[in-house]
């Protein structure tokens, strides 16, 4: 048998009582047992279906303008009665169905109260599989689920008949700039999300005062508020800021340890270079990272508060002829370009500093790059003793091109659809 | 990095001759500029050397062009002696203890002039500076004033002057409330009991530094001849290069340098001082690091270019540099500078010749492995940010807070936390996407932040993985199937034991074990976090730890 629900209007009833009883109930409470119509509509919701059906079932007489009630108030009434149970997803009457459709109170929903009525076990009031109908008929309150077997694997998922699920595009980029970049000849580097100042800042050589360093341009954390320093380096690299090593007079102010323990959430991956310098990397060697980086940016089309950084470095005997050497391998194999331009930049961890345009087939001069070979005010208290070339690329827009989106935020889509089809 | 306005028309007027629009493209890179936009004569340029404020106007960016185009002559400043002088009282020690300044005089006050002057001093004092808090700068109508100039405090309610671009006299603490450099700088005096001040021997302000110039003198404009600049702080070191910066900004422009005798309690001296200060390069190193074949000529011409004046040649060669500069702590610094004169795209970059093997973290390597095993049983992968909120990951969750790595200086509250679970995201992501088809299998593979005190950064960053199924029928029984489908091809023998977890339906969620370790979560989604989503359609997902796994 075919299930049925209540339209709105028969949700209504079934709450509010039928217009044409409570035409009857508000009659029976007046003294003469009678009302003129100009009483009575404002005070019956639905006025003309009330008189239609109280009139039709002869409970009431019209005279004129008046109203007359004819009989008691029925106790029940088999259309509220069966308006209750079809809402029970109980069965009802033929006869007293067909007048409830056609007063349009109920209507034919095969589907939806079949599965309710399957998803709640027989007892009534257990559930036993939730399901979208449960759900959105609220069906689920004050009930139980009945407990499974949780421990047994009753169905075995047949691969065949699985619809094909996909990569995430951008991730996917990402791992093919990973396998490149290997492929150069580059080890992959990992770190903490999380870094003490200490290795985002000051083993960089970025003073403590540095604007960079100030409130609003790198996040803080409340929560673990201070990190531990490394003993190792501590003392050098205070040095390297207060006086100076290799050569450098120094940044010459007082350095203070509770600034270094300070954590953040990192804001470069240059940290991870740090981190593999201080560790005895392989020289000569070459290393990178792929990471997410975090800056309290207002977002928009091309900010977002959490990116992903591509950096590395390149540890030997190398020169800024060689830096920008690699940074044009990076242009050919990477952005697919051989035209670039090298412009002087500036970062507080590097000198020489340059800047790597590439010009993209499609995008025309992109900036591509951030490189320079780092300071040994750097190096040096971190015990390497040849140049470091580091360079950071900056592969978001290539990946925009890509994927066809003009939104950075975008690259972590929220859009399943998107995501189907791209 | 500074942002900076500049006049073409100025700007080549500065350098001496009349350069294209692209050719000055080009040019500006010698002061490691970048022009942004242009819009007629109006300029946009990038300065992009946090390091060297002697770039960051339209004089001394010509500086370094015109030593490049033309025969490169040392800028030297001369400094005449004036009989200016400034006390500083031993009261200004609390609030805000130096000074340095200076007199310039004879000059030929442009409008291109003013609008520079201005952009430096707030470039300065907002970059160097530190929002004024380091280095405020202030430059003053030296006809209007009677020296001796007295660096005092008074009391925030103590004095009543004209503050610049209002009508009527106002005490300090008056300013701090209604002036809008007082509203915007008055945290620098917050708790302060008297505040600094410049005021003459006429008793007339000067100004309430670092917040602002009287009406009277504190206003420069296109009559103005002579001026008195000074630049108050907390530490010589910021303050004596700011003060050089802008004098010899003047100086370029025709004016005459003067200095101001400033008396301490405790020492006398006489600023600024553009006297040249000494450096060093080795040839070697420069050969070394630019990996250049130069002569020794070809060197000191490069130099040259770059505005040094050569003392000495031979192996080591030395140098001195201007006083505007203060950069240079490594000859590192200098060669760089060797390199920018001859030209970056002069050089032709050299492959690296040595054979390195790289490679892939494992890490990576296993979380795409487990990604492709995912779309293998035909779920998509999604991406989502690791900074989330607490109503994401707690109450939306059914869940009690916990501590959790938060940040401080938020910039939205959506982005507050590191998530410890990556469910949530998936949950969210649900939430984005009710109109798309179902059934809907998605997963991710990334990191969480746990909370570690046994950590060098009291965090631990976690790999896992989360998979879900929202559809009109799911169940423990779909999701287990996927599990058990994606153990079996990592090859990893796990079991199920019956638990309880307020996000999940009682009596059908279970943890997974591992070598007896757990290692994650399995289940229905309960109606009640399913409603916190707005989810209309049932969910059963499991999330695991992946570190160790394969």
């Amino acid at each position: 048998m075919a299930s049925y629900s209540l339209t709105e209007e028969g949700k209504e009833y079934l709450e509010k009582g039928l217009p044409e009883k409570n035409l009857v109930l508000l009659l029976d409470n007046m003294p003469q047992k009678s009302a003129t119509l100009g009483k009575l509509i404002p005070k019956v919701k639905n006025f003309p279906i009330a008189l239609k059906w109280a009139l039709e079932k002869e409970w009431v007489m019209k005279k004129g303008d008046e109203i007359i009630l004819m009989k008691p108030v029925p106790e029940e009434i088999p259309e509220e009665e069966a308006l209750k149970k079809i809402a029970e997803g109980k069965e009802v009457d033929e006869e007293i169905l067909k007048v409830l459709i056609e007063r349009n109170l109920v209507q034919k929903v095969s589907e939806t109260y079949k599965i309710v009525e399957e998803g709640l076990a027989k007892s009534g009031n257990v559930i036993d599989v939730l399901t979208h109908e449960i759900l959105t008929t609220k069906l689920w309150k004050g009930k139980k689920f009945k407990a499974i077997d949780v421990t047994q694997v009753r169905k075995k998922l047949e691969l065949s008949k699985i619809s094909p699920g996909k990569r995430q595009p951008y991730n996917q980029f990402l791992s093919e700039i990973r396998k490149k970049l290997a492929e150069m000849g580059f080890i992959e580097m990992r770190g903490p999300t999380i870094e003490t100042e200490f290795w985002n800042f000051d083993a960089l050589y970025q003073p403590q005062n540095h604007p960079a360093r100030d409130w609003w341009s790198t996040y803080r954390m409340k929560q673990p508020k201070f990190g531990l320093l490394p003993k190792k380096f501590v003392g050098v690299v205070k040095k390297a800021h207060e006086k100076g090593v290799a050569g450098s007079t120094g940044w010459g102010y007082k350095w203070d340890p509770r600034i270094a323990m300070q954590l953040m959430p990192r804001a470069h991956c240059t940290c991870l270079s740090a981190r593999t310098l201080a560790s005895k990397p392989k020289i000569p060697g070459k290393y990178f990272a792929i990471a997410r980086c975090f800056r309290p940016d207002v977002i928009d089309a091309s900010h977002g508060v959490e990116f992903n950084q591509v950096e590395g470095i390149v540890l030997g005997e190398v020169n800024f002829k060689n830096l920008l050497g690699l940074l044009k391998q990076f242009a050919e194999e990477i952005a697919g370009t051989e035209k670039v331009r090298f412009i002087p930049d500036y970062f507080p961890f590097t000198e020489p500093s340059a800047q790597l345009s590439a010009k993209h087939p499609e995008l025309g001069w992109i900036e591509f790059g951030g490189s320079g070979i780092f300071r040994e005010e750097l190096t040096y208290p971190l015990g390497i003793k040849v140049p470091v070339l580091a360079w950071g690329l900056g592969i978001d827009r290539l990946a925009m091109f890509r994927l066809g989106i003009n939104d950075i935020r975008n690259l972590f889509s929220k859009d399943l659809k998107w995501l189907r089809e791209v | 990095m500074p942002t900076i306005e500049a006049s073409y028309q100025d700007l080549c007027e500065l350098i001496g001759k009349k350069v294209g629009i692209e050719e000055l493209k080009e040019l500006v890179n010698f002061a490691k500029c970048e022009i942004d936009a242009v819009d007629g004569d109006n300029l946009k340029i990038e300065a992009k050397d946090t390091n060297r404020p002697d770039l960051w106007s339209s004089e001394g960016i010509a500086r370094e062009i015109k030593s490049r185009i033309f025969k490169p002559k040392f800028p030297e400043y001369k400094v005449k002696k004036s009989d200016v002088v400034v006390e500083v009282d031993r009261k200004v020690a609390k609030v805000r203890p130096f000074t340095v300044c200076a007199v310039v005089k004879n000059l030929n006050v442009s409008n291109a002039f003013l609008s520079q002057v201005i952009q430096l001093q707030e470039k300065i004092a907002g970059t160097l500076g530190r929002n004024r808090k380091e280095v405020a700068i202030g430059v003053y109508d030296y006809d209007k004033i009677k020296p001796p100039i007295r660096f005092t405090t008074v009391k925030p309610d103590g004095i009543k002057f004209i503050p610049l671009d209002f009508t009527e006299k106002m005490t300090p603490k008056e300013i701090l409330e209604k002036h809008p450099k007082g509203k915007e700088f008055g945290h620098l005096l917050a708790g302060k009991k008297e505040y600094p001040i410049f005021i003459d021997a006429r008793n007339e302000v000067l100004s309430l530094p670092p917040i602002i110039n009287s009406e009277y003198s504190g206003k420069v404009t296109e009559e103005t001849k002579n001026v008195f600049i000074e630049c108050s702080g907390f530490n010589l070191k910021f303050l004596m290069p700011a003060l050089n910066v802008m004098v010899a900004a003047m100086a370029d422009r025709g004016g005459e340098i003067y200095s101001v005798k400033v008396v301490y309690p405790d020492k006398t001296i006489f600023t600024p001082d553009l006297d040249p200060k000494k450096t060093f390069v080795d040839v070697d190193y420069i050969k070394k690091i630019s990996g250049l074949k130069l002569s020794l000529s070809e060197i000191c011409k490069l130099l040259e270019k770059a505005n040094y004046k050569i003392l000495k040649k031979g192996k080591r060669i030395e140098l001195l540099y201007p006083a505007y500069r203060n950069d240079i702590m490594h000859q590192r610094d200098v060669v760089e500078d060797v390199i920018i004169s001859y030209g970056y795209n002069k050089i032709e970059p050299e492959p690296l010749k040595m054979k390195t093997e790289g490679k892939v973290s494992e890490a990576e390597i296993q979380n795409e492995k487990i990604a492709n095993i995912m779309v293998s049983l035909g779920f998509q992968e999604i991406l989502s940010y690791t900074l989330t909120n607490k109503a994401n990951i707690f109450q939306k969750m059914n869940l009690k807070e916990e501590k959790v790595a938060e940040i401080e200086n938020i910039v939205s509250e959506n982005w507050s936390v590191f998530r410890n679970w990556l469910l949530p995201s998936l949950m969210e992501f649900f939430s984005n996407n009710q109109h798309v088809e179902y059934p809907q299998k998605i997963f991710e593979v990334g990191n969480v932040v746990l909370i570690d005190e046994k950590q060098e950064t009291k965090t631990r960053d976690v790999r896992k993985l989360a998979a879900a199924i929202a559809d009109s029928r799911v169940g423990y029984d779909d999701i287990a199937a996927v599990l058990d489908a994606f153990m079996s091809l990592v090859g990893v023998k796990y079991k199920l034991e019956r638990t309880e977890h307020a996000s999940f339906i009682q009596g059908r969620v279970a943890r997974i074990l591992f070598n007896g370790k757990e290692i994650g979560i399995i289940g229905e989604i309960r109606p009640e976090v399913l409603e916190n989503w707005k989810l209309e359609m049932p969910v059963a997902a499991f999330e695991i730890e992946i570190e160790n796994l394969i």
